[in-house]
């Protein structure tokens, strides 16, 4: 469920400014962490990868209103800290086209990392009990039960939400968890299994022509070196 | 979602909305921003819808292009609310205000170039993610033209039609894949320019001097005004409340000015 689609001034402030203090100390932390070691590599990395998404993002399955996110591929692609600053650029970028609120950018940006993040490590555990011959497989249940996660969230801050209206004073009125948890339980489904079978096509599919990327990361690669670097080495 | 078209409109020099600073453009965008989250009077938030259409009509924006984008929040906001509201009228202002905001996003992003609309962000945070943000916007540009053209040959070699979905949805993914590989290939491309030019760890990003300052402050008091607007709605919602189908009205007039200004100025221009 990557992304929250709530409208702006819908969740009471609390919950939404939680959400940016949060996400704005784990991606300091992970700021940090990332630029201990080669950051010429990681800024291109993580912007192709950061838009890979927002391009996936940017196509909507109409009937379904649904979309699919690649989160769990850029999770493998990119490992744990360099997501976190991918969620939160694509959530970034997202908010200023309009596709999704900015108040809940920062909450976005937390469900989308979780997404990113439980996923790699999904992805990985079950990569280790089934084998590289799995891939498919391996990527396809552990994008299933990210999604089934992390809609539990969505359902989980609603709650907190509703919670929140129903206490305030005001106009503000209370929102219908039990209707909305029924309606993204019946609609969730349909799209973590379009989610967990395209991402297992297209991780497949990388695992086949280019393996190191998914099982070492896009990082692992041995260093290029262009030809006036090799030209000053000699 | 059509990229060369937001860019092509936030470069140009249009109308008075790209002459205004991109501070002070930011500053208005969090008030209405702001006016948006606190309502929840229905004629309010579509006061400010109307005033936003008005804004985006005057600064000779591509409309079609705006409200297409500001319209795409509003069918996740209708299901949010078909699932979520009480009734009808909160579930009306809910997608209202997601129209609203989306169209004050847009409005900005359509009238000032990324790198101005980024760099207060890219300065508040690591740089590295601030110098991956600058470059996200400009790698998406070339990935969505990318797959397109992947898609588009994948189909045509393959012979694929509508009447194939399981042939259609492998080859689709595919492209997928192909994009994803090409997309790590350019992440290889642009470090190679990055060493070449010798990347520090920072991309500068200068934010341009005011135009004029009369106008930024201009746009700056009529978003404090709809800002203070939405909060008096909000505060003293039991007396103002029957006096609300008022609101909407000056806002259909500035629209119905926009407009027309607007019809004009295209006549001049042919």
């Amino acid at each position: 469920m990557s992304h929250i689609h709530i409208p702006d001034g819908v969740l009471p402030a609390w919950l939404w400014v939680s959400g940016w203090v949060l996400t704005l100390a784990i991606v300091f932390v992970a700021g940090r962490l990332a630029e201990r070691t080669d950051v010429r590599r990681k800024v291109p990395l993580l912007a192709v990868v950061s838009a890979l998404m927002l391009v996936a993002m940017s196509s909507e399955i109409v009937p379904l209103a649904y979309h699919v996110n690649l989160t769990v591929i850029a999770g493998v692609l990119l490992g744990p800290v360099l997501s976190v600053i991918a969620a939160f650029i694509v959530e970034v970028v997202l908010a200023m086209l309009g596709h999704g609120g900015v108040t809940v950018l920062g909450l976005n940006t937390l469900m989308i990392a979780t997404e990113m993040v439980l996923g790699w490590a999904l992805f990985r555990g079950f990569v280790a009990v089934l084998s590289r011959r799995w891939v498919r497989v391996a990527t396809g249940i552990a994008t299933a039960l990210t999604l089934a996660t992390t809609t539990t969230l969505l359902v989980g801050l609603v709650a907190l939400a509703g919670e929140g209206a129903a206490a305030a004073a005001g106009e503000q009125p209370s929102l219908s968890v039990a209707r909305f948890a029924a309606m993204v339980y019946t609609l969730g489904p349909l799209g973590w299994m379009l989610e967990a079978l395209i991402s297992a096509w297209v991780l497949g599919y990388v695992a086949r022509v280019r393996p190191g990327l998914v099982w070492d990361g896009a990082l692992a690669h041995q260093e290029h070196h262009v030809l006036g670097d090799k030209g000053v080495r000699q | 979602m059509n990229i060369g078209s937001i860019d092509r409109s936030a470069v140009g020099d249009l109308g008075w909305l790209h002459r205004i600073s991109p501070r002070a453009k930011l500053v208005a965008f969090a008030l209405v921003l702001g006016a948006v989250v606190v309502t929840w009077n229905l004629f309010v938030a579509a006061a400010l819808l109307l005033l936003l259409a008005a804004t985006a009509a005057s600064a000779r924006i591509d409309l079609r292009l705006a409200f297409s984008l500001a319209a795409y929040p509003a069918l996740f906001a209708a299901i949010f609310a078909l699932s979520s509201a009480p009734d009808a009228v909160a579930g009306a202002t809910m997608v209202v205000k997601a129209v609203a905001a989306g169209l004050a996003a847009v409005t900005i992003v359509l009238t000032t170039p990324y790198p101005h609309v980024f760099a207060p962000i890219q300065r508040v945070v690591p740089g590295i993610v601030g110098d991956a943000l600058l470059m996200t916007y400009r790698t998406m540009f070339l990935l969505l033209g990318k797959f397109g053209q992947l898609v588009r040959a994948v189909r045509l070699r393959a012979g694929l039609r509508g009447n194939h979905p399981v042939r259609m949805a492998r080859a689709t993914t595919t492209a997928l894949g192909s994009l994803l590989l090409y997309a790590l290939d350019l992440a290889q491309r642009d470090y190679d320019i990055m060493r070449l030019r010798g990347y520090s760890g920072r991309l500068r990003v200068p934010l341009p001097k005011s135009i004029s300052l009369r106008r930024d402050a201009a746009l700056i008091a009529a978003a404090t005004a709809t800002f203070a607007l939405s909060v008096a709605w909000r505060l003293g919602w039991r007396t103002l409340g029957v006096h609300s189908w008022f609101v909407p009205l000056p806002a259909l007039v500035l629209l119905g000015v926009a407009a027309i200004t607007r019809t004009t100025n295209q006549e001049v221009d042919r």
